[in-house]
C-alpha cells in the first residue's frame, strides 16, 4: 500500500526559467513522466537540461508554470519536503562524513529510528557492494565508488521520485559502461520515478524509457529511444542523435518525371517515390538527411545516387565508417569492413529510400512521410 | 653552506623577537635594582613583584572578567559573522554585493571615531560598569566576515545542495556542513577576535569604572599608569606578563590551524 502511494509521476507545464539578467535558461517546457519511467533529459551542454531538473528538485524556482509532483503542485515546496532525491555530476559527498555517514544524514534528519537507518544503509551498500566501505571518507575512494555511495545516499531515503545529474560523467569509460548496467538494473529493482539528465547519446538511448531532447531551453522532442532515432522531429534532434551524426543534403524539390530532390550543386540526383511525401511542394528548399547506415556502396551502376572520393576511413571491426567528398560536402557511409574500398578511390554510393528524411530548409521541421 | 646561512639568519631574527620577551619573564622575577642592568641572569630570583601585583590589583577577577568578555565576544562573532558570510557566499538575493560592499566600508572607519556614539548608545542603555557594555558592540566584525566569507566560497554549490535536498535548513548546513570544512578559517577569526578583545584597553577605560568590572588589561593599565607599581619596572613588568601570558599559550595551541589558514587561504580546492 505504502509502495505504491510512494510511486508518483512528474509533471510540468509551461515551465519557464528566467534568470534576472534576463537569460532564458527554459522556455515553456510542457512534459510527463509516468508513475515508475525512466525519462531522460537529453541535449547539448547549455541547453537547460540541468536547470529543468533543479526546477524539479526545488534547488530553482520556476519564472513561470507549474510543476507537480504526484497530484501536489510543488513550485513553492523546498526541497526537503518533496521527497525526492537528487545525484550530482562531482557525487557532492560530504568530506568530513564517512561513507555510512554520508547514507545516513538525509536519514538522521528525518528522525528515521536508528535500527531502522542501519537496516536500509546496510541493504544499500549491499546492493551497491560498499559494504567493506562504510568507514572511509570520501577522499579515500575511488571515483567509480563515490559514484555509488551517492547513490547510495538516494536509494537509503526511499524517495518518490529519483534525479539524477549526469551521474556518469565523471568516470572512465569502462566504469561508465558498468555503472549504465547497474543504474537500470536498480531502477528496474526499485520501480521508481526517474529522471536522468545526460548529454551523452549512448546513455539517453540505453537507459530511457523515453527522451526529452533539449535544445536551447526548448523542448525539441519527447519520445522512445527508438521514436527520436527513426523519426526525429526536426534537424536538431537529427543531427544531435546518432554517431557518427546523420548526413545532411541541402537541396530541393523538383517535380521532372516524378519527385526528384537535387542537391546544391547537382552532385546529388535521388528520385524519391511520391506517395510517401503527401505534404511537399515543388521547388521547395528541403535538407536532405540520411544516417550513414543507409547510405552504402551502389554495386550496380543505375542505384549510384551520388559519386565521390573516399577521404578517411575508420574501421570499427566489423563495420567501417567511409568519409566520402561529394563536391563541398562530405558524406559518411557505414560498410562492412571486409569491402572497404582504398583511400583516395572513386566510389558510388546508393541511399535506401525507405530510410530517408526530409526537413524544410527554412524551420529545420522534419517533412511528414506518409506511413505504408 | 647556504642552508647554514639560512639558520644564522633565522636565528638572528628569533632573538630579535624572542629577547624583549624573554628579558621581561626574567625581569619579572628580578630584583627591582638589577633590572636596568638589562640582565638575563639576575642575582637571586624573588617573586616580589608578583606578590605586589596580587595585593595591590584583583588579578583573579580581572581574568576572569577579561575571559568571559573574550569568550562571549568570540564565540558571538564566529556565530554571527559566519552567517553572515553564509548569506554572502552561499545564497541568492537582491543587494547582496551592495551590503557585502556596505561591510568592506565599515572597515575603513577607524574605531576611534565611532567611540563617541557608541559610548553615547551604551549610556542610553545603561550598559556602563557591566559586561554587556564590554561584550555587545563587539559581537560581529568586518573582518571575519570577509575571512569567511572568502572561505566559504571556495564550498562547492553542489555540496550546499546535496545537504538541501537531505534535508537540512540552511542554519544547519551552515554548521553541519560549512563549519566543518572551514575550520582553519574560523580558528583564524576566532584567534584574531580573542586576541583583539583580550588586549583592548581603550573601550573598558570609557566604559567601567568600578573595580569589580574591570578587565585585566585595564587594571594592568591603571596599575601601571596610575602609580599602583609606585614607579617600579618589576611590578609592572609582572602584571604585563601575566596579560601576555593567556594570548601566548592560545598562540601556541592553535597555531597550527593559524598557519594553516594563512597559508592556504585562496586556493583550497
Amino acid at each position: 500500500m505504502r509502495e505504491t502511494a510512494r510511486k508518483t509521476g512528474v509533471r510540468l507545464e509551461h515551465v519557464w526559467k528566467i534568470y534576472d539578467n534576463g537569460y532564458v535558461a527554459v522556455e515553456d517546457v510542457t512534459f510527463e513522466v509516468a508513475e515508475g519511467e525512466f525519462m531522460v533529459l537529453l541535449g547539448p551542454s547549455g541547453c537547460g537540461k540541468t536547470t529543468l531538473l533543479r526546477l524539479v528538485a526545488g534547488l530553482e524556482t520556476a519564472s513561470r508554470g507549474t510543476i507537480r509532483i504526484g497530484d501536489q503542485v510543488v513550485n513553492d515546496v523546498p526541497p526537503r519536503d518533496r521527497d525526492i532525491a537528487m545525484v550530482f555530476q562531482n557525487y557532492a559527498l560530504y568530506p568530513h562524513m564517512t561513507v555510512y555517514e554520508n547514507m545516513a544524514f538525509g536519514l538522521k534528519l528525518r528522525r528515521v529510528p536508528k535500527t531502522e537507518i542501519d537496516r536500509r544503509v546496510r541493504a544499500a551498500a549491499r546492493v551497491l557492494e560498499l559494504e567493506h566501505l562504510l568507514d572511509r571518507r570520501p577522499h579515500q575512494l575511488s571515483g567509480g565508488q563515490r559514484q555509488r555511495v551517492a547513490v547510495g545516499r538516494a536509494i537509503v531515503r526511499e524517495p518518490r521520485v529519483f534525479l539524477f545529474d549526469e551521474p556518469l560523467s565523471n568516470l572512465d569509460a569502462r566504469l561508465r559502461v558498468e555503472m549504465r548496467a547497474e543504474l537500470a538494473r536498480l531502477h528496474r529493482e526499485l520501480g521508481r520515478t526517474v529522471l536522468y539528465v545526460t548529454h551523452d547519446q549512448v546513455e539517453a538511448m540505453t537507459l530511457g524509457q523515453r527522451i526529452v531532447v533539449l535544445n536551447k531551453g526548448r523542448v525539441q522532442q519527447i519520445g522512445t529511444p527508438l521514436e527520436v532515432y527513426h523519426q526525429p522531429a526536426n534537424r536538431f534532434v537529427a543531427g544531435f542523435i546518432g554517431n557518427p551524426p546523420m548526413n545532411f543534403i541541402e537541396g530541393r524539390l523538383e517535380h521532372r518525371d516524378g519527385l526528384r530532390f537535387v542537391g546544391k550543386g547537382g552532385q546529388v540526383q535521388l528520385m524519391l517515390n511520391a506517395a510517401d511525401w503527401p505534404k511537399v511542394r515543388p521547388g521547395q528548399a528541403v535538407t536532405l538527411g540520411v544516417r550513414p547506415e543507409a547510405v552504402a556502396l551502389a554495386t550496380v551502376e543505375e542505384a549510384a545516387v551520388m559519386r565521390g572520393q573516399v577521404e578517411t576511413v575508420e574501421v570499427l571491426g566489423a563495420v567501417a565508417h567511409l568519409y566520402v567528398r561529394i563536391g563541398e560536402a562530405t558524406v559518411v557511409a557505414q560498410v562492412d569492413a571486409s569491402v572497404r574500398p582504398a583511400l583516395a578511390q572513386e566510389v558510388a554510393l546508393r541511399i535506401d529510400l525507405d530510410r530517408i528524411h526530409l526537413f524544410d530548409a527554412e524551420t529545420g521541421q522534419a517533412l511528414p512521410r506518409a506511413r505504408s | 653552506m647556504r642552508r647554514l646561512g639560512l639558520y644564522l639568519l633565522l636565528g638572528i631574527g628569533l632573538v630579535g623577537f624572542a629577547y624583549p620577551f624573554v628579558w621581561m619573564g626574567i625581569a619579572t622575577f628580578t630584583p627591582e635594582a638589577e633590572i636596568p642592568e638589562l640582565t638575563l641572569l639576575p642575582s637571586r630570583w624573588t617573586l616580589e613583584h608578583y606578590r605586589l601585583v596580587f595585593e595591590r590589583i584583583p588579578v583573579w577577577r580581572g581574568l576572569l572578567n577579561s575571559l568571559v568578555v573574550a569568550l562571549a565576544v568570540t564565540a558571538s562573532v564566529l556565530v554571527f559573522t559566519s552567517m553572515a558570510a553564509y548569506a554572502l557566499a552561499k545564497l541568492h538575493w537582491r543587494g547582496r554585493e551592495t551590503v557585502f560592499s556596505l561591510i568592506l566600508f565599515t572597515l575603513m572607519i577607524p574605531f576611534l571615531l565611532l567611540l563617541i556614539p557608541l559610548y553615547t548608545l551604551v549610556v542610553r542603555l545603561g550598559w556602563t560598569d557591566s559586561l554587556l557594555g564590554l561584550i555587545v558592540p563587539f559581537m560581529m566584525n568586518a573582518t571575519g566576515v570577509l575571512i569567511l566569507r572568502q572561505s566559504f566560497l571556495t564550498i562547492p554549490r553542489d555540496l550546499i545542495d546535496a545537504a538541501r535536498m537531505d534535508g537540512c535548513g540552511e542554519l544547519r548546513i551552515l554548521f553541519t556542513i560549512v563549519w566543518p570544512l572551514s575550520v582553519p578559517a574560523l580558528v583564524t577569526v576566532g584567534l584574531l577576535t580573542f586576541i583583539g578583545s583580550w588586549n583592548e584597553v581603550l573601550w573598558p577605560i570609557i566604559v567601567v569604572r568600578e573595580v569589580q568590572w574591570m578587565t585585566l588589561p585595564q587594571l594592568v593599565a591603571l596599575f601601571a599608569v596610575g602609580g599602583g607599581a609606585e614607579g617600579q619596572l618589576g611590578p609592572q613588568l609582572a602584571a604585563a606578563f601575566l596579560l601576555a601570558l593567556p594570548i601566548v599559550l592560545a598562540y601556541l595551541f592553535f597555531q597550527r590551524y593559524f598557519i594553516q589558514s594563512f597559508a592556504t587561504s585562496g586556493l583550497k580546492g
